[in-house]
């Protein structure tokens, strides 16, 4: 998991590259590098975070060259880890996303031809590679490394006194920006929209040749491909942070306009039968990792209650591996960046399992969504953010429109239900602007938690997977160990972690569990522990046993989870800021995970 | 020429409209009224915009960004306290990098010609002036053949009908009187400018630009008929066959006008909304995104903000909907001339409907009496009269 770019024109290269760099820094930051075609190959590379390390990078001359964005998997975060990787004539560069399985052996056989190796990464074998079969064609080299190796990849290459970029992909993400006399490649569409919004996508497989001139594409079998390049309707500035503190925030505060655009068409489309088409239908599966898998936990919920389909979520990384017994016809991949590498390799087992394949995705164009059956994109926009918000809430809208749509398919849901459905979920944007209103309210009530080592998030019902969505954002973002659990599993076990120092979330609206939950509640704080409440305005009862109480807006139970879920990202941001937390960078994470 | 925009402000007197935004953000032809002066600067290449922000600055940050999509380069500064509009002056004065500049009210309607003339005809300082009906609400200017002489904020007596638009041009030299003491305190610029008139001279330019400013709820309907003007035409949602789109319409994109409506414009329907079948909509209307309206409605002249969703049966005129107000069936507002109380001044309005706060929900069967002001977040259930002026979150019964 890291970005790469790459950049071929008229411009100061290194300028271009650090740009493409900071809009990829999400993908990884532990450590950064690049290379420039100057007279001779100039490399600066170093452990730490770009803005950190961008004053020392020297702006040399050149208008070619190619950079790289590290999250360390093979080998830690060092200096000599750090991308690009040069070899031992000095002549060949590389920038490398991906992992190389069989590179032990290589390194070995490397070795003993008398490479010398400088770092401890699986990367390095292909610069060396490319150098054992260099004879003057930089593409013909990096295809010949590339046979040698198994696994997976995103690699950009470059030689000294030659003006092309050589790619390549293998289940990694690359995308080739189209500009006038300059050309850019990168993992993700974010870092070219400063150059360009005409794109060419790399397929399973591809690979191409990148000159300031053109592009020549190439498939697996190595024959010339010609294929018309996508506008990419983004534009930079959605990718800025705008006058807000970070980019969290601003993604928190955009879920207004991100839940308008989810459902915008897409409820009309609902009625004519879009998205899913008509099918026989007994079960549904949805598989799904990190944010994604909690909104296809609530996705059960929803429909379970709206369709009467039993309903089975998988976690992507088990899902592959289990042994696939009596699926349904119908399975539902989610995925924000569409490049989730256990959740790619999910769907293809899903598909050879005789499934038919359902991608709810954010990103158009992304690999899931080419090689899933059926697409429904969120329309959330960019999300820079690690901790997802914009991104989770538009899959819940997506959820309840498939709700919607089976359950009209199925007739469990008549005409009127449908449209007081809908009229609701009209309503979803303010519902969610009502908590954002309050956001200072929570900025105080979250001062309980701020010191805290544990905290437990509880819940009943749709809210449950709920609260273990709330309980990732804490840990993730404010490295506080955060558990979510089901309210009535209390007394299976946790009951015996909790104490004065062990402050507890607990969301309690207005729904059939409601009873049951002041009852957990009371016993919470019968052993002492500070609890925080989350429920419905005006709920004196919950206030009255509660050390504190966030109030969300009254919605249908069913609704529940996106206003609740809006003031858990609050309360996850809220303690990260006050503890001094990296908010939108934390430690040890990458937003999409393309690695297995 | 950089141009500093003054939004940090609330506009209280538009209470309940900006509960959760700036006035500057209320939204006429579905688009912000900061929208239309950012775009006036623009298109008169002033494109360097710094904009002080405050209240709810979130909402302007969220749709303005860096000002790219607006051709435009925006920055913010923030007020962290409303200290009044000089003491926010002086919070930009860094940025200005000691050039020439404009300074521009970030809560009035205005159109580019202004922006056009104060370029043209400007000479030292300079203030953009207008003709007003209503100059009491205003600031009034006294003038000697172009320059002031006077400057009185709302005179409780008529003194003349030329009022500040708060448009100006600063030479850069005149910024050290920015710098004095008095912008530690609670000052506006024209307070601070009316205390000054006869040492600094002040060149007034009349512009034969529109300049409009809602100061009162039922302002709003006013600026949002000169907004329709700068709003096109085009359809972009379903029309169904049956429904009647006369003169100037224009439907957003995800949006269905069921069969049987008919909609005479100048009106603007935005994105993903759902009308009919069988509503009625007149001149001048403007309907934000998500917004329900369902069948056998009437719409006369009203400005309904986003995500509102109007019963069947409803007749509404010359009224203002807030964001997310939800009215069951056979909601009655008709409009009609009224006494209206604010700030303990008394209004004499010809011809008005009702104004209803964010997120207020109405059971079926109601009627509001003409003036009616209705809070944020209210409660009105089945089959109640409501009149006067109802705070937040009240529950009528």
């Amino acid at each position: 998991m890291c970005g790469i770019v790459g950049y071929v024109g008229e411009r100061m290269a290194v300028d271009v590259l650090l740009d493409g760099l900071k809009r990829l820094e999400y993908r990884g930051y532990d450590s950064v590098g690049v290379a420039i075609a100057s007279e001779e190959l100039k490399l600066f590379k170093d452990k730490g975070e770009l803005s950190k390390i961008e004053a020392q990078i020297p702006r040399w001359e050149g208008k070619m060259g190619i950079g790289h964005t590290r999250w360390a998997t093979c080998g830690r975060p060092s200096k000599n880890n750090a991308h690009p990787f040069i070899d031992c004539t000095g002549r060949i560069v590389l920038v490398h996303n991906g992992i190389i399985e069989n590179h032990i052996p290589l390194r070995k056989q490397l070795e003993d031809e008398g490479h010398v190796f400088t770092s401890e990464t699986d990367t390095e074998v292909l610069v060396h590679l490319m150098e054992r079969y260099y004879k003057g064609d930089a593409y013909a080299a990096l295809m010949a490394a590339l046979s040698q190796v198994l696994g997976t990849y995103a690699v950009a290459a470059m030689v000294e006194g030659d003006d092309r970029i050589v790619v390549a992909r293998k289940e990694n993400p690359l995308v080739v920006g189209l500009g006038v006399g300059e050309n850019m490649v990168a993992s993700d569409v974010t870092a070219l929209l400063n150059l360009t919004n005409r794109v060419l996508y790399l397929l399973e497989g591809e690979s191409a040749i990148v000159t300031a001139g053109g592009v020549t594409l190439f498939d697996a079998e190595g024959n010339k491909v010609r294929r018309d390049p996508t506008t990419v309707t983004w534009t930079v500035d959605d990718a800025e942070k705008g006058g807000f503190e970070h980019f969290m925030l601003k993604e928190i505060y955009e879920q207004p306009a991100a839940i308008h655009n989810s459902l915008l068409g897409s409820l009309d489309e609902i009625y004519a039968g879009a998205v899913i088409p008509d099918m026989e239908i007994n079960s549904v599966k949805l598989v799904a990792c990190g944010s994604s898998s909690h909104a296809a936990m609530v996705g059960k919920y929803i429909i379970e209650a709206m369709a009467r389909l039993p309903t089975t979520v998988e976690l992507a990384s088990e899902y592959r591996y289990s042994p696939g017994t009596g699926e349904g016809p119908l399975t539902i991949l989610v995925t924000q960046s569409g490049e989730t590498a256990d959740t790619l390799a999910a769907a293809r087992e899903a598909r050879q399992r005789g499934c038919r394949t359902l991608a709810v995705t954010n990103l158009v164009g992304s690999t899931i969504s080419r090689e899933a059956d059926h697409v429904f994109y969120t329309n959330a926009g960019p999300e820079i953010s690690v901790a997802a918000t914009k991104s989770y809430i538009t899959q819940l809208m997506a959820m309840y429109l498939l709700g919607l749509r089976l359950g009209t398919m199925r007739q469990t849901l008549d005409r009127t239900e449908v449209r007081n459905l809908s009229t609701e979920l009209r309503s979803m944007p303010r519902y969610v602007s009502g908590v954002l209103d309050r956001a200072s309210e929570i900025e105080e009530a979250v001062n309980m938690l701020v010191p805290a080592h544990h905290v437990f998030y509880l819940g009943r019902n749709i809210n449950y997977p709920t609260m273990l969505e709330g309980a990732l954002k804490l840990k993730e973002i404010s490295y506080i160990h955060a558990e979510g659990y089901a309210a009535g599993e209390l007394k299976h076990g946790p009951l015996a972690l909790l104490d004065a120092t062990t402050p507890v979330v607990a969301a309690c609206v207005n729904d059939h569990t409601r009873e049951k939950m002041l009852g957990n509640i009371s016993e919470v704080a019968a052993r002492d522990s500070p609890v925080l409440g989350i429920g419905v305005e005006g709920d004196r009862e919950l206030e009255a046993i509660t050390d504190a109480m966030i109030s969300v807006p009254k919605v249908p139970s069913i609704l529940s989870p996106v206003p609740l879920t809006v003031v858990l990202q609050l309360i996850a941001y809220y303690v990260a800021k006050k503890r001094g937390c990296s908010i939108d960078r934390p430690r040890n994470l990458a937003k999409s995970v393309t690695v297995e | 020429m950089k141009a500093v925009i003054l939004a940090a402000g609330e506009g209280k007197r538009l209470r309940p409209f900006t509960m959760s935004r700036p006035k500057g953000m209320i939204t006429v032809g579905n688009r912000p009224i900061l929208e239309y002066i950012v775009e006036a600067l623009v298109s008169n290449g002033v494109k360097d915009i710094i904009m002080v922000v405050g209240y709810r600055r979130d909402t302007i940050m969220l749709h303005f960004q860096d000002g790219k999509k607006f051709d435009a380069s925006i920055e913010y500064v923030i007020q962290e306290k409303p200290l009044g509009t000089a003491h926010a002056l002086s919070l930009a004065g860094p940025r200005l990098n000691g050039e020439d500049f404009l300074i521009v009210a970030g809560d009035n309607m205005i159109d580019a010609q202004l922006i056009t003339d104060l370029l043209a005809k400007r000479s030292g300082l300079t203030m953009v002036v207008a003709e007003s009906e209503s100059p009491s609400k205003y600031g009034v200017v006294k003038m000697e053949g172009d320059r002031i002489v006077g400057l009185v904020e709302k005179p409780e007596i008529q003194i003349g009908d030329i009022i500040n638009t708060g448009i100006y041009y600063f030479p850069h030299k005149m910024v050290e009187l920015f710098n004095m003491p008095a912008f530690r305190k609670e000052l506006g610029i024209t307070q601070l400018l009316s205390g000054m008139v006869s040492e600094v001279e002040i060149r007034a330019v009349k512009s034969i630009g529109r300049w409009n400013d809602a100061v009162y709820p039922w302002d709003l309907l006013n600026v949002n008929t000169q907004a329709l003007d700068f709003t096109g035409q085009g359809v972009k949602g379903t029309v169904e066959t049956g429904a009647v789109l006369k003169g100037p319409v224009n439907v957003g994109a995800g949006t269905r006008i069921r069969s049987g409506c008919y909609i005479e414009g100048p009106v603007t329907i935005g994105e993903g909304c759902d009308i009919g079948p069988n509503v009625v909509i007149l001149p001048s209307t403007s309907i934000g995104n998500g917004v329900q309206i369902e069948p056998f409605s009437f719409i006369s002249h009203c400005l309904i903000m986003g995500n509102a969703i109007i019963g069947s049966h409803t007749h509404l005129s010359r009224s203002v909907i807030g964001d997310g107000v939800r009215a069951k069936a056979g909601l009655f507002v008709p409009s009609d001339s009224c006494i209206v109380r604010a700030e303990r001044e008394v209004f004499q309005l010809s011809d008005v409907g009702a104004h209803i706060g964010q997120d207020t929900v109405i059971g079926s069967r109601v009627v509001i009496s003409p003036g009616t002001v209705v809070g944020a977040g209210c409660r009105i259930e089945d089959g109640v009269r409501v009149s006067g002026n109802l705070e937040n979150k009240s529950v009528v019964v």
